[in-house]
């Protein structure tokens, strides 16, 4: 092994070592708050993982060590190994920390089930009065999902050529600029379009065109990503060839990279629309409008009979679409 | 006869370390139907690729038609570029487009991007297109889908989008690799007949001695990237066959 290669694989090792110690002591900390109402300081919880990391190490003992750096393969079982028994000693108080933190009570799961009465008999005795209302709504957010997609498409398809490794120069340009936008890309899909949502509602105000927007951004990030990932598995064979008959750069990507991906791009692109039908659903519970919108008033004001019909619309559409946009994909991906 | 390529001390270091070509000095006069042997790695493609500058070469001159290739940018290397042919081992067509459109695209060198957009109009280019698919016997294929061709005919194919550029030199890596037998001929009649009708100049990596002794007029045997035979194809005995493909090789005879 080269000799900066262990260096490297060392001080991971020692420092899985001290997060895992740090963590555990972290752990107890908590524990001893909830039952004893007494805590360990964290200056505290620093030093105690920091002495234990030092004593595995001594004893030769330590995780880090067995996960990054070779070791002597023995048929000892794992649990008579110090470092089997750490892996059960982390996933148990993980686990009792987990319960508590999450408030798990089975006693409310199993008693209380006659809270969600109203909406159970709203979900089966749905109100089809207000059908008109929710069909008008539900056409909002499936426009809203389409119009998002169709926006994103242009911007999404030209930014995935400068997205794509094997279309970019290996020149520092070259490299920045796919550095850039993979980055801004990657960030902006993990914000997620309920979070877009609350920005666009205060900036154009609560409705569709908010909702509309928040998938825009987070359609052309997404989409970014899918197409330029289709771009770096194309056969680079007809690219050279292409390039070889002294074609422009412009040219080789029109006539040897886009007849590539074309049938793809169709394929994600309805796969898209598909997701932001249900992101649209969710985006209006924060101002996106539509019928999140709407189920989110009608849930306010209590009127089980009414969710009960959005329910069922909203579950039948994305069946719909879910069912459409496979039997789509198939189509394209066969050809 | 004039020197079509000149090539001198030609270098090519590949990022991993690999010294694929070993100072190369090589002149082709114009009409040769040049052979290149040697075995896979010896770096045929790699010249063969330098040519055009589809890989970059690290060092060294090149000339084609009395043009510097090496320190060609932007315009002038598309003009370079546009009257050197290149066929390919594995054809390199766009699969999905038919026959017709493939041909065109040889043509791009020559075509603004407004003209390269509104191909399917131009009534010159497919009338030079489809011109080009019945010299190599495809007339009929036009409007195929390139994947319902076979092999034989997509190499065929892209000797008529190769001719769409008007060429004075095809380089051809290995064009009858992935061939039988009997269409591999058939193929390499194809480029004889460009050889000897057209007067193109043509550099072809080739496997089969038989083919180098049928079509070619001279023959260059590459070993870990230099030259180690240039002669004509009946000097090829047994003593340089091993020279060139090792000691264990021994010559397999195909048809």
């Amino acid at each position: 092994m080269k000799k900066e290669n262990k260096l490297k694989l060392s001080l991971q090792a020692i420092l899985t070592d001290l997060l895992f110690w740090i963590y555990i002591f972290g752990c107890i900390s908590f524990l001893m708050d909830r039952w004893f109402e007494e805590t360990i300081p964290g200056l505290n919880v620093v030093i105690y993982g920091t002495v234990a990391t030092a004593i595995v190490i001594i004893f030769g003992i330590s995780i880090g060590r067995k996960v990054f750096l070779p070791t002597k393969r023995t048929n000892k079982k794992w649990y008579k190994t110090f470092w089997g028994w750490s892996i059960v000693l982390i996933l148990l108080i993980t686990f009792i920390v987990g319960w508590l933190l999450v408030e798990v009570n089975l006693y409310k799961f199993f008693t209380k089930f006659r809270n969600a009465g109203g909406i159970m008999s709203g979900i089966f005795d749905p109100n089809f009065d207000i059908l008109t209302m929710c069909l008008t709504a539900l056409a909002e957010t499936i426009y809203l999902a389409l119009l998002a997609t169709v926006f994103a498409i242009p911007f999404a398809f030209i930014l995935s050529f400068f997205a794509a490794r094997n279309l970019m120069p290996k020149t520092f340009i070259g490299n920045t600029v796919y550095i850039i936008i993979r980055t801004i890309a990657t960030l902006f899909r993990s914000i997620e379009a309920i979070v877009w949502a609350i920005i666009f509602s205060v900036w154009v105000g609560i409705g569709p065109f908010a909702g509309m927007l928040a998938l825009v951004i987070h359609s052309i990030a997404a989409l970014t990503k899918l197409y330029s990932e289709q771009i770096e598995n194309i056969d680079p064979g007809p690219v050279e060839a292409i390039k070889a008959t002294g074609a422009s750069t412009l040219q080789t990507w029109i006539f040897g990279v886009v007849p590539q991906i074309i049938s793809p791009y169709l394929a994600f692109t309805i796969y898209r629309w598909d997701i932001n039908v249900r992101m649209a659903t969710i985006v209006g519970f924060v101002g996106g409008g539509g019928i999140g919108l709407l189920l989110l008033q009608q849930q306010q004001l209590l009127r089980w009979h009414n969710v009960g019909v959005i329910i069922w619309l909203i579950a039948a559409v994305v069946w719909i679409m879910d069912m459409v946009s496979a039997k789509v994909r198939e189509k394209l991906q066969g050809k | 006869m004039k020197n079509i390529i000149e090539i001198k001390n030609l270098h090519k270091i590949y990022a991993t370390g690999i010294h694929a070509i070993k100072g190369v000095n090589l002149d082709v006069k114009e009409g040769e139907f040049l052979i290149l042997l040697g075995l896979s790695g010896s770096g045929k493609s790699t010249f063969l690729r330098c040519l055009n500058r589809l890989i970059e070469p690290t060092s060294g001159d090149i000339h084609i038609d009395g043009e510097d290739v090496i320190d060609a940018r932007g315009q002038k290397l598309r003009y370079i570029r546009r009257k050197v042919g290149m066929i390919f081992q594995q054809f390199n067509l766009i699969k999905n487009l038919s026959s017709l459109t493939n041909v065109l695209t040889g043509k791009l060198g020559y075509s603004s991007l407004l003209h390269s957009l509104t191909f399917p109009r131009q009534k010159n280019d497919i009338k030079i297109a489809l011109k080009n698919l019945h010299r190599v016997g495809l007339r009929n294929y036009a409007e195929n889908k390139i994947m319902n061709l076979s092999g034989g005919q997509q190499q065929r194919v892209s000797i008529a989008r190769t001719l769409m550029q008007n060429p004075k030199v095809i380089l051809a890596d290995e064009p009858v690799a992935s061939l039988d037998p009997a269409t591999a001929d058939s193929v390499m009649k194809y480029l004889g007949e460009l050889n000897k009708k057209d007067k193109i100049t043509i550099v072809c990596s080739l496997h089969f001695l038989s083919l180098a002794r049928k079509y070619g007029s001279r023959v260059v045997g590459l070993k870990d990237g230099e030259i180690v035979f240039d002669g004509t194809p009946q000097e090829i005995d047994k003593k340089r066959f091993k020279e060139i493909y090792g000691e264990d090789a021994q010559e397999v005879e195909i048809r």
